[in-house]
């Protein structure tokens, strides 16, 4: 494997993590917006009640895991290159946020996540 | 079926500019701290070289202050329609780093702007936020044990 496609692999874990982390942050806020952030909203299966501050611990261990992930990405990869790939955690964050969320993601929504990805290529350039 | 919410409330909006003024700081004093380190530092003289830094501590604070913010932020709006805003400060960033670190800024970073522009514009366009017509919050799923 060329250092650019292990640099690229590395990177894409790293959009997957930072997306995952968004959507923890996400429960963690939404948790606390419901209950004044004592307790918790069950998510998923029952018993598995994790507390808004748990959710929104685990969105920053997910942000630490990220960073290490785009430090180790850059050791392979021109910034030119990360910098817009970095940006697919746009369209990560729209996927993880109608699957897990269920938010409604529309076509309009994806043409302006596709437009800031484009835009994110011209800013590299 | 699910209903949605067309009017940004102005908590939303001031915690957007926020979050886009936030980040700004964070990634521009970041690479001010950084940048005092020499290219070919050992690890243990960057990291001293860079907790040595005012600019370093001061990126952690924006950075709580960010976390903070974020989160009064996703309280009130969708995740996908929150965080494409959070594109803008490619566009802050690119504009303070012209100025102040004298970074060139060529014409196709011109053009990148411009859709960032457009793609908030269109994201901007959406509901903020997807509610079931019961009132319910749209029911998260555990993304650990989905």
């Amino acid at each position: 494997m060329t250092p650019e496609l292990t640099g690229i692999f590395i990177l894409i874990a790293a959009v997957m993590v930072e997306s995952f982390a968004q959507v923890f942050l996400k429960i963690g806020a939404t948790c606390g917006a419901a209950d004044g952030g004592r307790s918790c909203r069950q998510a998923g299966r029952a018993g598995a009640c994790i507390s808004a501050r748990g959710w929104v611990l685990f969105g920053l261990a997910a942000y630490l895991v990220e960073i290490a992930l785009y430090t180790a990405a850059l050791h392979f990869l021109d910034l030119s290159v990360a910098f817009p790939l970095g940006s697919l955690c746009f369209v990560g964050v729209a996927i993880l946020s109608k699957l897990f969320l269920g938010e409604t993601v529309g076509r309009i929504r994806w043409l302006g996540v596709g437009c800031i990805l484009a835009g994110t290529v011209f800013v590299a350039l | 079926m699910k209903d949605v919410e067309t009017k940004l409330p102005g908590a939303v909006i001031v915690g957007l500019i926020f979050a886009v003024v936030l980040d700004t700081i964070i990634q521009i004093t970041w690479k001010v701290a950084v940048s005092g380190v020499p290219r070919d530092a050992s690890l243990a003289v960057a990291t001293a070289g860079v907790l040595s830094s005012p600019f370093f501590y001061a990126a952690m604070l924006a950075f709580g202050a960010q976390l903070w913010n974020w989160l009064r932020v996703l309280a009130r709006a969708d995740l996908s329609f929150a965080q494409p805003f959070t594109a803008l400060s490619y566009i802050t960033v690119l504009g303070l780093s012209s100025r102040w670190l004298h970074e060139h800024v060529s014409p196709s970073k011109g053009v990148g702007v411009s859709l960032i522009l457009a793609g908030v514009f269109f994201i901007s366009r959406t509901p903020f936020r997807t509610n079931h017509p019961d009132g319910r919050e749209p029911q998260a799923v555990d993304p650990i044990h989905p």
